[in-house]
């Protein structure tokens, strides 16, 4: 799948099963007690910094994802 | 979980949002075309809905989400070495309070001299489930995101 094909598809225009249904696998998601993979990440002000630099900073990092919808 | 941030920070506990993607989009709060785009609704989310710590942004495609489950309200928690110790398909501010609580008091106990190793649990807890609150804010998404969710699941 091409990166546009990719973020078109993430970013669903509607709440249909076959659109969100396939996103969802959390039974594939890293595993407890492994180390956890590193993504880069933004913030408001579009400067980008990464996930191990918010964990790296606190005994426990506690991560919410979501959105406004 | 604002309120969990606040109880905890002093303590050693970080507490972060990161905005993924549009679950329920709408007329007012469209799909996501752009990273601009997201930047702007990530703002809306911590100016309107008051989320009050600090939100980190994914990419547009969403990697960081998809590589942990794409669930759409999920909460991992990770150790300064970045293992994940606790990961929950929803976000229920009681349970990870109880997991945040288990960890310190981890801490407490190696002070104390115990020798502590890991071991695996699983656990099936509980949220709220508040249908009218819920289809409240499908309504500020917009009419299509109300009528989308009921067409999917009633």
């Amino acid at each position: 799948m091409s990166e546009d094909a990719l973020i078109q598809r993430y970013n669903y225009d509607s709440f249909v099963p076959d659109n969100f249904m396939p996103w969802m696998r959390f039974d594939a998601s890293p595993k407890l007690g492994d180390p956890a993979p590193d993504f880069p990440l933004w913030d408001l002000e579009g400067q980008e910094s990464n996930l191990s630099s918010l964990w790296s900073q606190h005994l426990y990092t506690i991560l919410e994802f979501g959105s406004y919808t | 979980m604002n309120a969990i941030a606040d109880r905890y920070a002093e303590r050693g506990i970080g507490s972060y949002f990161l905005y993924t993607h549009e679950a329920h989009p709408g007329e007012n709060i469209a799909h996501l075309t752009s990273f601009e785009q997201k930047l702007e609704h990530a703002a809306k989310l911590r100016d309107e809905l008051g989320v009050a710590r600090p939100i980190v942004v994914d990419s547009l495609d969403g990697a960081c989400h998809r590589a942990y489950g794409s669930m759409p309200n999920m909460t991992w928690i990770f150790t300064r070495a970045g293992i994940p110790v606790y990961k929950s398909d929803w976000t229920d501010a009681a349970s990870v309070e109880n997991a945040i609580e288990y960890f310190l008091q981890g801490v407490e106990r190696r002070q104390e001299g115990q020798r502590l190793a890991p071991f695996y649990v699983e656990r099936l807890d509980f949220r709220v489930q508040d249908r009218q609150a819920f289809y409240k804010g499908l309504e500020r998404n917009g009419p299509k995101a109300v009528e989308e969710f009921r067409n999917a699941f009633g």
